[in-house]
């Protein structure tokens, strides 16, 4: 069987069993997909090779290192192949990591799947904006991808252009308010949930922009946070920045979910704390846990061996995400987790250890020259 | 600046040198005490720090270097000296600065690695105080060093109309250009193996990637045979103590570069190389990223402001173009690179 024979074959599984049948096992699945990358791959197949024994559980699967995107291509198929292709944020050499995606309705059917269980509310038809800069064109930014595809997906009316100033609420003088406000009028008037898919600097924007107003969204409302705040405004912890937002918006701090996703993943996270959600009702969440989807699995690891960590101890999270078919089906990141009951609890990047002096960090070389 | 000054500030300096020449000897009750302590703070294994005390611990600096040490400093009413970890021949340099700068130095060292200024205050008491926190005020001048964030720290609270001098973070690279013989190579990877190996690479003078630009060596086998002379200093000098996070920055660079192209063990480090030619900064403990540049000058463009040292092998011409493209940088030798003249801060970014 060819390439693109196989990996056909394994996006239909994955997608039957997003939805619901268990044909394979998530294990048997993620073995397979690690082993169509092997032979496919030659980055991939060097790091199985690096491993003093085989690959027999999901366990063994080595997480390839986001920085590894950035440093080269990670898919098994050439770029004219290419369906999608989103980037992470710029460094000093001009270098993105790019994650290159060969089939978009895996993608797709992944990405609505969990977001309509973990952020629709009821079976109303939603309205949705975004407090996020307009949508470029092409994408290249797959959250900016993500919410495009929420807008159609929830709004149940068909295709419909989505670059429009009344969905994007945030430009170079930063968050529309009055946009947000019209929306939150419009959504009432049409008997509609509102929707708000917000990065976390974006609120920290309308917060300022407030200045202690409150400006009260319908009470069945919604608001999607993610991502970190990337240097662009103040930083607020995490249980602040959702008080203040519930605050502020006259809103549950409930109705405030979190949402983890990075650009080499094909799937996301949510806490599951909207009430009325399908995520909610079966797994009833707190807000800092992290419920993962059925096709994709969190195993903290130790930051030294790279092995697994026993229950509930912290560990550096790989990420297993069975749609990443055509690129890496293990990802290995920095962000410290650790496995608590209903899902992943995030505890943020490993606190430097040690004074570092004057050696340059990676983290001070990635975000480049600012001086 | 009058003799009178010149002389004074001469006078001001001696007895640093002479208490740190007396840290040299392993044999001595100094150099066995500072072996002892610096082995304990600095992480370090005792090679490597009796290795970086006798290769750059500069006790004899020339007429030349201390006359433009002493030219090139401003002078102060009270010079204030905050000292780094990780690098603990530092604290040489940075209280000789500030002593030539005035009589009244006061100086914070490192929490976590007090122990070389300790030392130097013992070999020379009177000449500085040490102090547990630094109170400068208007017209003191205070010569800081460690990471950005510190600095930035500084900066922030410093009260006004103390001029701060900051040295913040930074790495070090070597370019080799030409094509040397097949000793000169061997001499050339020799010599970076120490540059790198010093400190365990945890400096910002230490070389973290070296820009090849030569039509005869081939990345592989410059990386091959690096990894070799790395292996064989670290029997000679073993690798000290690194901490879990910086473990974990070797296993994620590790992993990302055998992913991204070719990697070589070399003993506890690595060298790589990337197949596609992208920067790859790998973190401190002894390894190197190898970068095929057919124009180092403009691959080093980008991060000018970041860079502290850069070894050079090549054309003169080349050399010297390579010195007006990064001003900030101490363009020198290959393995030279942890010993920058004594004629001020070891990099001249803030000049």
């Amino acid at each position: 069987m060819n390439r693109n024979s196989r990996s056909d074959g394994l996006h239909d599984a994955v997608r039957r069993f997003a939805a619901g049948e268990r044909a394979r096992s998530f294990s048997e699945l993620a073995l397979e997909i690690a082993d169509f990358q092997r032979e496919f791959s030659a980055g991939f197949a060097r790091l199985c090779s690096a491993r003093s024994a085989p690959i027999a559980t999901v366990d063994d699967i080595p997480g390839v290192p986001c920085d590894a995107f950035r440093l080269t291509r990670v898919a098994v198929h050439p770029p004219d192949e290419d369906a999608l292709r989103f980037s992470t944020s710029g460094t000093t050499s001009g270098a993105r990591g790019v994650h290159n995606m060969r089939v978009s309705e895996t993608y797709y059917q992944l990405a609505l799947a969990f977001g309509r269980a973990a952020l629709l509310s009821s079976a109303r038809a939603h309205h949705v904006v975004a407090l996020a800069p307009q949508l470029d064109d092409p994408p290249t930014s797959s959250l900016g991808h993500m919410m495009a595809l929420f807008m159609v997906d929830f709004e149940q009316r068909g295709p419909f252009d989505v670059r429009t100033s009344e969905r994007w609420l945030m430009g170079e003088d930063g968050v529309d308010v009055r946009g947000l406000q019209m929306a939150a009028e419009c959504s009432a008037k049409r008997e509609e949930t509102l929707l708000v898919l917000a990065t976390s600097f974006a609120l920290v924007g309308l917060l300022d922009s407030l200045a202690g107003r409150v400006l009260p969204l319908p009470a069945d409302t919604v608001v999607m946070q993610t991502g970190g705040f990337k240097g662009k405004t103040r930083e607020l912890e995490p249980a602040e920045l959702r008080a203040a937002v519930a605050r502020s918006l006259c809103l549950s701090e409930t109705q405030i979910v979190s949402e983890y996703g990075m650009t080499e993943l094909t799937s996301q996270l949510y806490e599951a704390t909207v009430p009325g959600s399908a995520l909610g009702r079966e797994r009833s969440g707190v807000p800092g846990v992290y419920a993962e989807p059925p096709w994709l699995r969190v195993v903290p690891v130790d930051p030294t061996t790279l092995e697994p960590v026993a229950d509930g101890e912290v560990g550096i999270a790989r990420i297993i995400d069975l749609g990443n078919v055509d690129s890496a089906v293990a990802i290995q990141t920095q962000d410290r987790v650790r496995r608590v009951s209903g899902g992943i609890a995030l505890l943020g990047r490993a606190p430097g250890a040690t004074p570092r002096g004057c050696s340059l960090s990676i983290e001070e070389f990635l975000a480049g020259a600012r001086r | 600046m009058s003799d009178f000054e010149s002389d004074a500030r001469r006078a001001r300096l001696q007895p640093l040198f002479e208490s740190a020449r007396s840290l040299l000897d392993p044999a001595s009750e100094r150099g066995r005490q500072a072996r002892e302590r610096l082995t304990a703070s600095s992480g370090l294994s005792r090679e490597g720090v009796d290795f970086a005390l006798q290769r750059c611990l500069e006790v004899a600096p020339d007429e030349r270097e201390i006359a433009a040490l002493i030219a090139t400093t401003p002078s102060a009413r009270v010079a204030h000296v905050l000292l780094s970890a990780n690098v603990f021949v530092a604290a040489h340099r940075a209280i000789a600065i500030g002593l030539a700068a005035s009589a009244d130095v006061r100086v914070r060292a490192s929490r976590r690695e007090p122990d070389m200024a300790e030392l130097l205050l013992a070999g020379a008491p009177g000449s500085f105080q040490l102090v547990s926190e630094l109170s400068p005020r208007a017209g003191d001048r205070l010569w800081a060093y460690g990471s950005d964030e510190t600095m930035d720290e500084v900066a922030t609270t410093l009260p006004a109309g103390v001029a701060l001098h900051a040295h913040g973070s930074g790495f070090g690279v070597a370019v080799l250009e030409d094509a040397p013989s097949e000793s000169e190579l061997e001499a050339l990877l020799f010599a970076l193996a120490e540059d790198i190996a010093l400190f365990d690479q945890r400096g910002c003078l230490s070389p973290r990637v070296l820009l090849l630009n030569s039509a005869s060596l081939s990345a592989s086998a410059v990386a091959r045979a690096l990894a070799h002379e790395l292996e064989k200093l670290e029997r000679r000098i073993p690798r000290g103590q690194l901490s879990t996070q910086e473990l974990s920055q070797i296993i994620e660079y590790r992993d990302t570069a055998h992913f991204a192209g070719e990697l070589h063990q070399a003993g506890s480090g690595f060298v790589s190389i990337a197949e596609q030619g992208h920067w790859l900064l790998p973190p401190s403990g002894r390894n190197l990223h190898i970068l095929a540049a057919p124009d180092p000058i403009a691959a080093l463009a980008p991060y000018r402001p970041l860079l502290t040292s850069c070894a050079f092998f090549g054309p003169s011409a080349r050399r010297e173009a390579l010195r007006r493209a990064l001003p900030g940088a101490r363009v020198c030798r290959f393995g030279d690179m942890q010993r920058p003249p004594f004629d001020g801060p070891v990099d001249r970014r803030d000049i």
